[in-house]
């Protein structure tokens, strides 16, 4: 288990440094935050001295091991727009992204997986035809369409729920549905085609020719021996969450880091997304190594390369 | 139902029927502005745009204003006179406290203008204040500024010169005072939640105009949708940057009205003058008169801005009446593109960004390509067209297309750039037009100014280096109940406003 887990954690190490040196240059391609940030009548002059005094007229090879160095000291840098640390921008967008993905995830598993049942056992009900309806219907609006709609409905007609920004709880409801009936439909496939591929197994069979009535042969049997597949796709789906909540936090003015990190990518705003791109790839990592270990604890017989 | 859908039904019930008393009961009291973004930074003096400016501005008080008609007036500064053609002397109000208590007194606009005006602090406003060389007090209540010569347009950016307190700033530092930002405003600063909103409170001691709210709260809502919806659901006393079909949705709304200014703001076309085709002058003639600007107006923006015959608009010093532009006539258009032959049908490409009212940006690619010109739109993200916009004719796009606005109401801030061969904004060379617009900024006499503009005024409309478009209006929606007159430079004056009985 030791080695296994050195192995995997150098690999992380090695792939972070990797993501991060990718967007350090990419972002650079194009150029500079600078004529962003001054007024249009800005000479020539003016913006070539705001260049120099922001630091953007070095080489790009010490730009790089200057960010290196500070990232060595869990130091993010600066925003260049805000001029306040990025670690403070980051702690402040982080409790409101962390959330939104747990609210999503509620409305994802809590939907998805239920009807994902249906769709197994009673695949031929009218119940589980108007379930796969109300799926496919899910995932094919866009939020930015799905989000306005609910505003409308739910706060300026019905008045009943917050249109948006942040505050109690009900804020936290719309932008939790827009985002959560997306992944729902992930999970309700996933889970449908894990429990039709237990179901036909011999297990099942003789468990059913001993009399095992289907609600104990689902939570006792099938459930654990299903719930692999849905283990991976939920880890993939949380960091999905956690980078893909743009347009719900840009529709709801929900304040998470989806709509500081776009912010940010068109004002060149280079050290936010340097932070940003670092968490999203610290945390995608991370899951997926806690995936794996989750793995041998649900099933013991998979046993994870390099524990012995 | 099973129980655990009923309980949850029940919470949500609740929440709910909570919420819905919620903002009637907090709007008395509590005034909420929904902007595009939060501010960048609430230091007065570290960044340019209209988010953070909407917020400080009713945190601080500037030297000189500028009123609802767009009159420069006094605020910190009661009196100005022009000593000298470098030197002007400002007679400062004696009663003005800063919201720590402490006076607000000629060191502090020595210190603010200081500040600002050394390269090392690298403000954005530099450009807008480097032509003043020195700042002295000449006692608590009379300070002098020095220019680097003649500077005409020195009382219009000193509208956007706020002034800080000395002391605090020099006590806590430029990081802490930018998270905790003191100033000498209707409203103080309360607290910012990062990401959230920004809260003001009310200055109760304030020398002038007082606040009709007890407390403001700044929200950053991005999606105009939202910030419409916001507005119809009562969650919003006032939302920035409505276009003009959002402003038709709030027509016979019982909650909210749009309220609709003129700006300073000018649309154009500028061509590239040095490159063919529009080196030549007859194809950029043709240009202008092949764009319809009363039909984008009228088809596209609602009918609320005005068409302009000069790269100005009324709201700026500079402005003179009776300029006659080459007006719309597409077969001039077509007949001066027929006499130029094949070197008409180059391909042009019109450079423009997502920021910009892109449904105008293809009026103008479909007009000048019924006119026969070969246009390609060129869509790029804004730093980069920014980039590009000002890269020199060498480099620069044939058209690009832009709103320009100086927030200085003056002419030298608008055509200087645009026009004279030192800026990298244009695209255009011609020694008359360079020796106009030198002389206009050389010189404090208003009438050699505007002799000067009107010579510059009719070189662009025979000569073509930009077509002038039309004067943009500023949307916003409101309350139904709430007085507010947008202003040409954009402000948001809180305490300029009131609630109608």
């Amino acid at each position: 288990m030791p080695g296994f887990l050195l192995r995997r954690l150098g690999q992380a190490l090695v792939t972070i440094l990797g993501v991060v040196t990718l967007i350090f240059f990419v972002q650079r391609l194009t150029g500079d935050p600078t004529y962003l940030l001054v007024p249009e009548t800005a000479t020539q002059a003016d913006i070539a001295a705001l260049r120099h005094q922001l630091g953007f007229d070095r080489p790009l090879a010490v730009q790089y091991f200057d960010f290196l160095g500070e990232l060595v000291r869990f130091d993010l840098g600066q925003s260049v727009v805000q001029r306040v640390p990025v670690t403070t921008i980051i702690a402040s967008r982080l409790p409101y992204t962390l959330m939104l993905a747990a609210g999503a995830l509620i409305v994802a598993c809590g939907i998805g997986m239920p009807i994902g049942i249906l769709l197994a056992i009673f695949r031929n009900s009218p119940a589980a035809k108007a379930a796969a309806g109300f799926v496919l219907a899910a995932q094919s609006m866009p939020t930015f369409w799905s989000g306005i709609l609910m505003i409308l409905v739910f706060s300026v007609l019905l008045g009943w729920l917050p249109p948006s920004s942040t505050g109690d709880l009900s804020h936290l409801v719309m932008p939790s549905f827009a985002l959560g009936l997306l992944s729902m439909a992930t999970f309700a496939r996933i889970t449908r085609s894990a429990l039709l591929d237990e179901l036909s197994k011999n297990y099942v069979r003789t468990a059913r020719s001993r009399g095992v009535r289907s609600g104990r042969l689902l939570i006792r049997h099938l459930a654990r021996n299903a719930s692999i597949p849905v283990i991976t796709v939920a880890a993939l789906e949380i960091s999905n969450l956690l980078a893909g909540a743009v347009i719900v936090e840009t529709v709801f003015a929900w304040p998470g880091l989806g709509q500081v990190t776009v912010q940010a990518i068109l004002a060149r705003d280079f050290m936010i997304v340097q932070g940003v791109v670092l968490l999203g790839a610290f945390v995608t990592v991370l899951l997926n190594l806690l995936s794996d270990l989750l793995y041998s604890l649900v099933d013991p017989r998979i046993v994870l390369e390099g524990a012995r | 139902m099973s129980r655990v859908s009923k309980a949850v039904a029940a919470v949500l019930v609740a929440t709910a029927l909570g919420l819905a008393a919620g903002p009637a009961l907090a709007a008395k009291d509590r005034f909420v502005v929904d902007l595009v973004n939060e501010p960048s930074s609430l230091d007065p003096q570290v960044q340019w745009n209209p988010d953070s400016y909407y917020v400080y501005r009713n945190i601080f008080d500037n030297l000189v204003t500028r009123d609802d008609k767009g009159e420069i007036i006094p605020q910190v500064a009661t009196a100005w006179k022009q000593v000298s053609d470098t030197e002007i002397e400002f007679d400062l109000r004696s009663d003005i406290a800063f919201h720590d208590g402490s006076k607000l007194t000629a060191d502090d606009v020595v210190y603010s203008v200081k500040r600002i005006t050394d390269p090392k602090f690298a403000s954005p406003q530099l450009g807008q204040f480097d032509k003043i060389t020195d700042a002295i007090a000449l006692s608590p209540t009379k300070v002098k500024l020095v220019t680097a010569g003649p500077y005409p347009a020195l009382l219009a950016q000193l509208v956007k010169l706020s002034i800080v307190p000395k002391a605090v700033v020099e006590a806590v530092g430029k990081d802490a005072f930018n998270l905790k930002p003191i100033g000498s405003g209707p409203y103080k600063f309360e607290s910012w939640q990062r990401g959230v909103n920004v809260q003001l409170t009310r200055n109760d001691a304030y020398w002038g105009a007082k606040a009709p709210f007890p407390a403001v709260t700044f929200r950053a809502v991005p999606d105009a949708a939202t910030r419409l919806a916001n507005l119809q659901a009562g969650s919003s006393d006032l939302v920035v940057t409505l276009d003009a079909d959002q402003a038709a949705q709030l027509k016979g709304s019982p909650k909210a009205q749009a309220l609709i200014g003129l700006t300073e703001r000018v649309a154009y076309v500028r061509l590239n003058t040095t490159k063919p085709p529009f080196d030549n002058p007859k194809l950029r003639l043709a240009a202008a008169h092949a764009l319809d600007k009363q039909a984008m107006i009228d088809g596209l923006l609602g009918g609320h801005d005005k068409p302009v015959p000069e790269l100005l608009t009324p709201a700026i010093f500079g402005w003179v009446d009776g300029i006659k532009a080459p007006e719309h006539d597409l077969a001039k258009a077509k007949a001066l593109i027929a006499e130029a032959g094949p070197a008409a049908k180059a391909e042009i490409d019109l450079a423009t960004a997502p920021v910009f009212d892109q449904r105008i940006v293809q009026a103008i690619q479909q007009m000048l390509t019924e006119a026969g010109f070969n246009v390609k739109i060129a869509m790029s993200d804004m730093a980069t067209y920014l980039k590009r916009a000002q890269a020199g004719p060498e480099t620069t796009s044939l058209l690009s297309f832009g709103r320009w606005s100086c927030a200085c109401q003056d002419a030298d801030g608008v055509l200087f750039p645009l026009l004279h061969k030192s800026s990298g904004w244009s695209a255009y060379r011609n020694p008359k037009m360079d020796a106009l617009l030198e002389e206009a900024r050389a010189t404090l006499d208003t009438n050699k100014r505007l002799a000067a503009y009107k010579q510059v005024h009719e070189i662009v409309a025979a000569d073509v280096p930009v077509v002038p478009l039309y004067q943009a209006v500023v949307i916003y929606g409101a309350a139904k109940n709430l007085t507010f007159q947008p202003t040409p430079n954009e402000s948001m004056f809180i305490n300029r406003m009131s609630w109608k009985d």
